[in-house]
């Protein structure tokens, strides 16, 4: 794949046309308001379809997950996760979106792709059946809650949530932070360790699924960050949250089953959504700055005339081609039914995330003073873009994860 | 109900249109796109058609241009009848209409053909008109809103104090304005569909006209000249002596605004 097919441009056309109607006029309202995203993310899933596909796919899976489970068919023909097969058809949309509110890509991700997949990716088929169709259609927001005040690139090693037997119940109990989704989130995958009164470094890690309002669990107010405003981000605190067997996930304890692998899993799959969110980033700002660089004048001439403009348009495209390359092998993976290894979808993340926040404070030197002022949109663009650097791993946890797969 | 919609794919209004300086009309070699003038029709007829009945497009594009037809499938439209032709370079209007009055007959059968009031590259406005007459078929124009009852069809037909309601009998010919419907987006479903949706691509020849008679070569209009719109002229500066809205209302009230 070295461009865009002609169904790619007319989603993508479609998307741009649903943009502009529906989300740029409430865009003040989403980026300074505190209006949640998810009413205009569910008008875009109905309005093409997307909940219906969702659905209808998660269906074919779960026929297909039965009749593996009852010895009736392989498990190597399981049905695509996206529709038809091409994965153009998730990546578009968070393209164009990023283009504008990266935010609401954010919370719309974590939802339908963290938390659903979390549970797809290891609950029982009761448990997916329970839980994943409502969030894969955005009809309830999810969240995916791993870091903690003192649990970040550490993940696993500082984590101190916890579950502790009660019976054939569990009660769990921790704080977490920087959770996406977490202050309207109706259904939460919680990762804490089992405590067994042992080492807490020699302790299972857990996913349990919470419902909002469960006696225990209080969702707090969102938080004021750098960026990413369309993308509500709160804390959860657990105090005694009591769950039965059927809320953890896998309904095993066996970590291999559940646990880091699951969060591993999940992990890879964030990393290379970033690079899809980048790309967005990245074609606004270089569309935006040549726009400016023609028609902005000085010394009696557009800027774009002067060599050190044109080296940063230069390198700006140069990044946009590296990044669209990168989806495109996405892309073309997915067709083929391969996945990329972790360290891969390391190296992608980290170029992508890098790539991204160079590009858009490039866009804002060029902007010069009119770019550090809201008003143009490339200043929104480069705080949104400096998170892609610390979500979903840290630039030196991903360095960490490549060199581990370069040096074992 | 099955209904036939009059499509025009033109060049993307977004690139900067150019002129071929020696037939002095636009050029049409890129890709092209779906008039979104045309979207009204479709999404129209779409509405109409219900689960019951089928909408089919027909359209004259050159290089077997497909990709606004691919949109209009993608909307919900069945099936595609495209002519194109070498031959039909130079069209006028009343050619591209007995070019188009063959495709809707090679479409098979339907009870009302849709189409927009003008292109939004050409700007006729006449090919609806002469495509009805082709075929002898009655004609509604303007219409704001479109209802079937029975075996005839209903119009809120738009006119400049107003509208008229226009009932004629079906089959017939109706133009609609941008105000008729509001168009869906394509879904990924659809668009998924259009892909593989038939598209019957055919010839002048194919459709039994005779090359001779179309194109420059059956032209009735002849392009002397293109030149520069004029300027627009400076506005009225009226000084407010306190009475000036007067002026303001007895302005746009010639414009029939108010």
């Amino acid at each position: 794949m070295y461009e865009w097919s002609d169904e790619h441009l007319m989603l993508r056309q479609a998307m741009r046309d649903f943009i502009a109607k529906e989300i740029l006029p409430i865009k003040e309202d989403l980026e300074h308001g505190d209006t949640p995203p998810y009413d205009v993310l569910r008008k875009l899933y109905a309005t093409f379809g997307m909940d219906e596909m969702a659905r209808a796919t998660f269906e074919k899976r779960i026929a297909h997950e039965k009749a593996v489970a009852a010895g009736e068919a392989v498990n190597d023909d399981k049905p695509s996760r996206h529709g038809g097969g091409d994965a153009g058809y998730t990546l578009i949309p968070i393209i164009e979106l990023c283009r504008h509110c990266p935010g609401m890509v954010t919370a719309m991700g974590v939802s339908v792709g963290l938390t659903a997949s979390a549970i797809q990716a290891k609950g029982t088929i009761a448990q997916k059946e329970r839980w994943v169709p409502q969030l894969l259609t955005l009809e309830k927001v999810g969240a995916w809650a791993i870091t903690e005040p003192n649990s970040g690139s550490d993940a696993f090693g500082s984590m101190l949530s916890t579950a502790r037997r009660d019976g054939d119940e569990y009660l769990l109990n921790g704080n977490k932070t920087f959770i996406t989704n977490g202050p309207y989130a109706d259904t939460i995958v919680f990762i804490c360790k089992l405590d067994e009164g042992n080492d807490p470094k020699d302790r299972k890690v857990l996913s349990f699924v919470l419902d909002r309002g469960m006696p225990g669990l209080e969702q707090s107010k969102p938080l004021r960050k750098m960026g990413m405003h369309s993308s509500p981000t709160g804390e959860l605190f657990l105090t005694d949250v009591r769950v039965g067997r059927d809320r953890l996930v896998g309904e095993t304890e066996e970590v291999s089953k559940g646990g880091r692998d699951g969060a591993k899993a999940t992990f890879q799959q964030e990393r290379s959504g970033v690079a899809a969110m980048s790309l967005g980033i990245i074609e606004q700002c270089l569309d935006l700055s040549i726009e400016y660089a023609k028609n902005r004048v000085q010394f009696g001439h557009p800027i774009s005339e002067f060599q050190l403009i044109q080296q940063k348009l230069a390198m700006m495209e140069v990044a946009r081609m590296n990044v669209q390359n990168l989806v495109f092998r996405t892309i073309e993976l997915s067709k083929a039914g391969k996945t990329m290894t972790f360290a891969e979808a390391s190296a992608m993340k980290l170029y992508s995330a890098q790539a991204a926040t160079a590009v858009a404070l490039e866009a804002v030197q060029l902007h010069g003073g009119n770019g550090y002022m809201a008003e143009y949109q490339v200043e929104q663009l480069a705080r949104d873009a400096k998170v892609l650097q610390i979500y979903a791993g840290t630039d030196e946890i991903q360095t960490v994860a490549i060199a581990r797969g370069l040096v074992g | 109900m099955n209904v036939v919609v009059c499509v025009k794919q033109i060049p993307d209004p977004a690139d900067p249109g150019a002129l071929d300086p020696e037939s002095k009309t636009l050029k049409r070699d890129g890709k092209l796109i779906l008039d979104e003038s045309d979207s009204y029709g479709v999404e129209m007829a779409l509405q109409l058609a219900g689960d019951s009945g089928e909408v089919t497009l027909v359209s004259m594009a050159p290089n077997g241009e497909v990709s606004g037809l691919r949109t209009a499938l993608a909307m919900g439209a069945a099936k595609a009848v495209l002519v194109s032709d070498d031959a039909l370079k130079g069209s006028d209007a009343l050619t591209t209409a007995k070019v188009l009055a063959k495709a809707i007959e090679r479409a098979g059968s339907y009870d009302l053909i849709l189409a927009a009031t003008e292109s939004s590259d050409g700007y006729t406005g006449t090919v609806p008109e002469q495509i009805a007459e082709v075929l002898g078929l009655p004609s509604v124009t303007f219409a704001k809103a479109v209802t079937i009852d029975g075996t005839t069809v209903k119009v809120d037909r738009q006119t400049e104090a107003g509208y008229d309601e226009v009932t004629c009998p079906l089959p017939a010919l109706v133009s609609v304005t941008a105000g008729v419907v509001e168009p869906r987006y394509p879904s990924f479903k659809g668009i998924m569909a259009a892909k593989s949706k038939p598209v019957d691509q055919v010839t002048v020849a194919d459709l039994g006209l005779d090359a001779a008679n179309v194109g420059w070569a059956g032209a009735g209009q002849e392009i002397i000249e293109v030149a520069q719109a004029e300027a627009r002229q400076a506005g009225e500066v009226i000084e407010d002596d306190g009475e000036a809205f007067n002026r303001v209302v007895g302005f746009l009230s010639d414009l029939k605004i108010i």
